[in-house]
């Protein structure tokens, strides 16, 4: 855009005037001309300054961009809507070894489908997205947090579960067009689910009103 | 003596001050010339020397004879101070520890007569010159400058058309020895 | 009112001083007193010039180059120096081990005094003058030349190859941009008659359709010129930055200097600019005159600063434009080029002087001038002919 600019400028009457200038020196005024140019248009003309004043304007990160892993859960509470069921499949392929998962058990000891600890070391997470590429219930994905920094290195550095926790809105957020296929995924899954299910259902109640006309057939 | 001083002190202390200010300069040039003999390491000598030709400049300054101190203060130590420099860098970069001069035997002493001799002489000079018997310049109708110029153009204005040929012969033969051979 | 600024500062030292000698101060305090008010108002001004225009050159450079300056401490970035100045401050202070330590720390005093000291004969308004000196300009250069025995002890002190080859091609630039800067600016000293700075500036006297400034008149607009060339070549500015150029000697006599004392070496190359800048208003644009009679109700010194601030700008504009010239095409330019341009000017304009300033003493120097400019022109504009090579040392 500011190429095609300055080619209007140099086919202008001052443009045509400047750059036939021929006499010994001539360089020096049209440098002068481009750089007192500039001067006065970064004030005048908005497009000129590029620089994205970072604390002010958040830089625009392309879609796929990522840092490090987050927990998704569907609804409005956390611990209930996670959908994370702790089989550990995402701790054992993980490169660096950066995640610890713990299992969550009742009050009996049986283990629940749910983890009770889930820590990942971003200091040691290399965002290469294999837990994610790994993960057979849609529930950890990459986020886009970069400004991780702390002062403390070994506390803060570790994400707990409470704070890789995020909903299924903000995943939309981020990565619009994956997460519209994650869950067009998860959709036609349970479709799929249910679609067997009532397949089940209607075979199983075939037979049993096959049997019972069986059981009756003989009776009569 | 020191009842006198303090008497001075009190009614003119600016006055008195300038006298043993006047004295400064001179005090630093002879220390100054004196170092860049003695000095060992070149580059030192060269700077001690460049500090004689500035507190020279000043005296000059200070007696009253402005135009003499800046000219002096730039040609010498603009340029007769670099030129120095320049020779030292470019000629012997690596050894500059001077060769021990000997403080001892016939050199030095020779040295001391010599320059008693020559300040006995230059006093003798002085003393029987018409400046001596203490009478003052009349200050001068034009500023001091503008006159030196009116007798450069005047009455000395061959002088300074030799100096001026001097000069170009100088720089002519400077850029014969600097041509290389094509 | 506009009197009683005009006079402000004279009236203000005279009340101090007034004030002072009612308590019963004795005579020679007063004059020291005196003395401590002029010196350190004017190093004050030119210190907190120095500050301002350290961040406003920074700014200056980047709209040109399309981008914002500091702009984080302060409004718009303007206390920028006092971050500078603090980090300058708390830098570890590092000797070479192999260094002369006694000229490796008296190498930015040398350089800091004369910077400081040439800002005695400037005239900063119409009674504003610190020191009356007959022969002010001559002192000017006597004194800068000061400076170059600061760079050498600077780059030869800190036992580095890359600051001696610094500092001798330092040294050889100032010398050689010396010469035409001395002639041009006693082209101005001859028409008005007189070396004094104040006197020079009176000589620029009132205005016809345009200003009487010498730099309106064709010898004075090209010995204006040369005198800015070499004032840029003088205080290392780009484009004669070489001596301080970090792609080519990491920075050349200055390497070896951190903290403070690489602070006071900006400090006296700034001042030092400033200064020639000042010499430059005073020489060529007026001085402290107002451009129209009109406008006389602006106090003289708001005149001179203004001025000196306008050329200092430009010289930041000129920074934004010009990249760094070699050292051998920079001494050719000063010796084969300059150097004549200088003498003609300086024939250019006893011409006009002798035919009366009037139209033909107008139009014998412009043409004095336009001749040379073009004559000595065509040295430089030779297309460069590739020639086969030679290489002397391969069989």
């Amino acid at each position: 855009m500011n190429e095609q600019k300055t080619s209007r400028w140099s086919e202008s009457f001052a443009g045509r005037l400047l750059s036939g200038l021929r006499f010994p020196g001539a360089g020096l005024v049209k440098g002068l001309a481009v750089t007192a140019r500039n001067f006065v248009g970064s004030y005048f003309e908005k497009d000129r300054l590029l620089t994205e004043l970072y604390p002010e304007q958040r830089p625009r990160l392309p879609e796929n961009s990522r840092s490090f892993p987050f927990l998704i859960y569907d609804g409005n509470d956390p611990e209930a809507g996670m959908r994370c069921v702790s089989c550990k499949i995402c701790e054992k392929e993980c490169p660096p070894q950066c995640i610890y998962i713990v299992q969550d058990r009742d009050a009996a000891g049986k283990a629940l489908k749910r983890p009770r600890v889930f820590n990942i070391d971003i200091s040691v997470c290399m965002s290469c997205q294999i837990c994610v590429e790994v993960c057979p219930f849609e529930s950890i994905r990459m986020d886009q947090v970069f400004e991780a920094s702390s002062y403390d290195r070994f506390g803060s550095l570790v994400l707990t579960k409470r704070d890789l926790l995020k909903s299924n809105e903000y995943y939309h957020g981020i990565h619009p067009t994956e997460a519209a296929e994650t869950d067009a995924r998860i959709e036609a899954d349970r479709k799929k689910k249910e679609a067997a299910a009532a397949a089940k259902a209607a075979k199983a109640a075939e037979t049993a009103k096959a049997a019972a006309e069986k059981k009756e057939a003989p009776a009569a | 003596m020191i009842q006198n001083i303090l008497n001075e002190l009190a009614a003119d202390p600016w006055g008195v001050a300038g006298k043993w200010f006047a004295l400064a300069p001179a005090a630093v040039l002879l220390l100054a010339a004196a170092a860049a003999v003695v000095a060992r390491n070149l580059v030192r000598a060269a700077l001690a020397l460049t500090l004689s030709f500035m507190a020279l400049g000043v005296l000059f300054i200070s007696l009253g004879a402005e135009f003499l101190g800046f000219v002096q203060l730039m040609v010498y130590v603009g340029a007769v101070a670099m030129l120095i420099v320049f020779a030292i860098l470019l000629t012997r970069p690596d050894r500059l520890r001077r060769t021990a001069t000997a403080l001892r035997g016939a050199g030095p002493a020779a040295g001391v007569v010599i320059g008693l001799v020559t300040l006995g002489g230059l006093l003798g000079v002085i003393s029987t010159s018409p400046l001596a018997a203490g009478t003052k310049c009349a200050p001068a109708a034009t500023a001091p400058v503008a006159r030196i110029g009116e007798v450069l153009m005047g009455s000395h204005v061959a002088a300074l058309l030799a100096v001026g040929v001097l000069l170009t012969a100088a720089l002519v033969g400077a850029a014969i020895l600097a041509i290389e051979d094509k | 009112m506009s009197e009683f600024l005009e006079t402000a500062p004279v009236w203000l030292k005279d009340w101090v001083l007034g004030l002072l000698a009612g308590f019963g101060v004795p005579g020679w305090i007063l004059d020291l007193v005196a003395a401590g008010m002029v010196v350190g108002t004017c190093i004050g001004i030119f210190l907190g010039l120095f500050a301002l225009m350290s961040v406003m050159e920074r700014k200056i450079l980047a709209r040109c180059q399309n981008r914002y300056g500091p702009n984080r401490v302060g409004p718009f970035g303007l206390f920028q120096p006092v971050a500078d100045g603090i980090k300058m401050i708390t830098k570890e202070d590092i000797v070479p081990a192999a260094a002369d330590r006694v000229v490796h720390f008296l190498a930015p005093v040398v350089m800091m005094v004369p910077a400081l000291l040439v800002l005695a004969i400037l005239p900063y308004g119409r009674d504003l003058v610190p020191v009356q000196l007959d022969a002010g300009i001559l002192y000017f250069f006597a004194v800068g030349a000061g400076t170059e025995v600061a760079v050498f002890m600077a780059g030869w002190s800190s036992n580095n190859k890359y600051s001696v080859i610094g500092a001798m091609r330092a040294i050889a630039q100032m010398i050689s941009y010396e010469m035409p800067l001395v002639i041009a600016a006693l082209t101005a000293a001859m028409v008005s008659g007189s070396l004094a700075p104040q006197a020079i500036v009176e000589a620029q006297g009132p205005a016809g359709f345009l200003p009487g400034w010498y730099v309106f008149t064709p010898w004075g607009f090209v010995a204006a010129l040369i005198f800015y060339t070499c004032a840029l070549a003088e205080s290392n500015r780009c484009p004669f930055d070489l001596p301080e150029g970090e792609s080519e000697l990491v920075a050349g006599h200055l390497t070896e200097y951190s903290g403070f004392k690489y602070a006071t070496f900006f400090m006296a190359e700034y001042i030092g600019m400033f200064a020639i800048c000042g010499l430059f208003v005073t020489l060529f644009l007026g001085g402290w005159q107002a451009p129209l009679p009109a406008l006389g109700f602006v106090p003289s010194w708001v005149w001179f600063f203004a001025k000196v601030c306008a050329v200092a700008g430009s010289m930041v504009w000129v920074r934004a434009t010009l990249p760094r010239l070699r050292i051998d095409h920079m001494l050719g330019f000063a010796w084969k080029f300059l150097l004549p341009m200088g003498f003609v000017t300086f024939l250019a304009a006893a011409c006009w002087h002798y035919a009366g300033r009037g139209p033909a003493g107008w139009l014998a120097s412009l043409a004095i001038v336009g001749a040379a400019y073009v004559a000595l022109s065509a040295n430089f504009s030779r297309r460069f002919s590739l020639e086969r090579r030679v290489y002397q040392f391969s069989e």
